[in-house]
């Protein structure tokens, strides 16, 4: 045991704390008025099969109600909706005055330096985890 | 079967009293980091009552796979957070004697409770893993499971709280030479 755990030991037992005979009893009595849950939950009562098949049925109904409805609302397409959107938008093209980035060996030598570095850093933290725990 | 599965057998079936005996050697552990976690000590202690009740309520929900402490904390967290969020008073705030229901447990010392500074300077998660780390000695795969988070969390967040704890006890150290140098 290294000494900070050491240290953090001693200083939790040093923390007195203990269940007064209140607590003791106030606990008790409150466990023995309440009952625990039943492991198992009894399911829900099973459903008569009459049920299914209408329920089934009643939902068809409704599907082929619905689809009926939509099909007779439904608008004929007028003679203006084939020459909607028809305009044609005109963007004007900009000239970009650009140049691809060239790395520099400095740079890259900087980047590859900056990544062995975040690479030895994470090997350390690592050993130090591993170490420890 | 061991005693404490046999325990908590009969409990499930109802038995009250081995419930008490099943929890009997845990209650003063909890007290004492509800005691940490609390604002004041009467809060403590209504949080143990109240994780201890939920626990019996709900034993059928426990998972053998797990330590039944690992369980009983995991109650016991929620139930000093939930306390807590209708308190107006952060943890790290409670400095005098009298409403502080930690430095009210601690006995007078020349030097500050490592547990004190811990709460000042650590968040609520990682001065609970300490604490199940160090005083519970709890693995990292339990500490994981009460805290619901993955093993890789707990191992560098305990990490932190070592570095913040040792500097800490550090800088104690060296304040502790500068007065015996005058």
């Amino acid at each position: 045991m290294d000494k900070l755990a050491k240290q953090l030991r001693e200083d939790a037992d040093q923390i007195a704390c203990n269940i007064s005979p209140e607590l003791d009893e106030r606990i008790r009595a409150s466990l023995h008025g309440i009952t625990p849950k039943p492991v198992d939950k009894p399911g829900p009562a099973s459903r008569p099969a009459a049920f299914w098949w209408a329920s089934s049925l009643t939902g068809v109904a409704a599907a082929v109600a619905i689809i009926a409805v939509v099909n007779l609302q439904a608008p004929e397409p007028g003679p203006e909706a084939a020459n909607s959107g028809a305009v044609p938008l005109i963007l004007p093209t900009i000239k970009w005055n650009t140049e691809t980035a060239v790395l520099t060996s400095p740079l890259e030598q900087e980047i590859e330096d900056l990544q062995s570095d975040l690479k030895k850093a994470e090997e350390a933290v690592r050993q130090d985890i591993d170490r420890l725990f | 079967m061991s005693n404490e599965a046999a325990l908590i057998e009969a409990a499930k079936k109802g038995s009250a009293t081995a419930f008490a005996n099943l929890v009997h050697g845990y209650r003063e552990g909890l007290l004492r980091f509800l005691v940490t976690r609390s604002s004041s000590y009467a809060d403590a202690e209504d949080a143990l009552q109240d994780t201890l009740i939920n626990a019996y309520r709900y034993l059928h929900s426990y998972d053998s796979r797990w330590r039944f402490s690992t369980w009983l904390y995991r109650i016991a967290i929620n139930n000093a957070a939930r306390l807590r969020s209708a308190d107006t008073v952060e943890l790290g705030d409670l400095r005098d004697d009298e409403s502080d229901p930690l430095a009210y447990c601690i006995a007078a010392s020349d030097r500050e409770n490592l547990w004190q500074c811990a709460r000042r300077q650590l968040s609520d998660e990682v001065y609970t893993a300490m604490w199940l780390r160090y005083v519970e000695d709890m693995s990292v795969n339990d500490i994981s499971a009460v805290l619901e988070r993955s093993a890789s969390w707990t191992k560098v967040n305990l990490m932190r709280g070592r570095k913040t704890l040792d500097a800490e006890l550090n800088k104690d150290a060296t304040d502790d030479k500068s007065k015996a140098y005058g």
